[in-house]
């Protein structure tokens, strides 16, 4: 059986600032062919994603989560992903809007990475690859595969 | 650093020092559009963007601890939402 399009790397945001979100949505948008880009704006909400992916259901590439969000904060949320065996492959980057030692250290105990929010465009428009480098090389292939 | 000196860079440089060090405090809207305020070292710097994260306004660099009064404000305003 063939496919008609390619399966889709899901890219899975949360977050709450919805300035944010859309940032992040448009940094994706030169990998939009083969990136699905699905958010969340709390914790408790991007939790209740990750625990309803069924078998067989395609898992996020990548999972980014803010720190400060209401509900459920990011770290809460890394804590709880790290407790899913069923993503235990895939790559979690803490993205913050400062770049705290604590929060950093907090992120690399879990296995985790950790991205400060940028400040600028410049820096903006690297963000999608940056955060790309952390996907597995079979990913970073496909996404940027034309 | 203090926030004369930081004042004294360019924007490139304030950026790449507030992106390396500073500690964010909080977001709001000032005349409809974003400002964020970091704290550096013993001083804060508010940034006022044009369009959010991609053309800055301006950069406002003072000790004055009553820069944070609008944040403080929105901090009350929220515990009671």
């Amino acid at each position: 059986m063939t496919q008609a399009h390619p399966p889709r790397n899901i890219v899975f945001y949360a977050d709450d600032d919805q300035d944010d979100l859309e940032l992040v949505r448009e940094a994706f948008h030169n990998y939009s062919d083969n990136v699905e880009v699905i958010t969340a704006t709390d914790g408790a909400e991007a939790l209740s994603y990750l625990k309803n992916i069924n078998e067989g259901d395609p898992l996020p590439c990548i999972i980014i989560l803010d720190i400060n969000m209401p509900v459920l904060n990011g770290k809460d949320v890394l804590m709880k992903v790290r407790e899913m065996d069923f993503l235990v492959e895939v790559p979690v980057i803490l993205f913050s809007t400062s770049s705290n030692p604590m929060d950093e250290l907090f992120a690399r105990r879990f296995q985790a990475h950790f991205i400060t929010k940028p400040i600028v465009a410049e820096q903006m428009g690297k963000i999608a690859d940056r955060f790309i480098e952390h996907c597995t090389d079979e990913i970073r292939a496909k996404i940027r595969r034309r | 650093m203090k926030y004369n000196e930081f004042e004294e860079l360019s924007e490139e440089e304030k950026v790449a020092v507030l992106y390396a060090d500073a500690l964010y405090i909080g977001k709001r809207k000032v005349n409809g559009r974003p400002a964020i305020l970091y704290q550096l070292d013993t001083f804060y710097v508010e940034v006022l963007y044009l369009k959010y994260r991609k053309y800055i306004a301006r950069f406002i660099a003072t000790d004055d601890l009553t820069i944070l009064d609008p944040y403080l404000e929105q901090i009350k305003i929220e515990s009671f939402v």
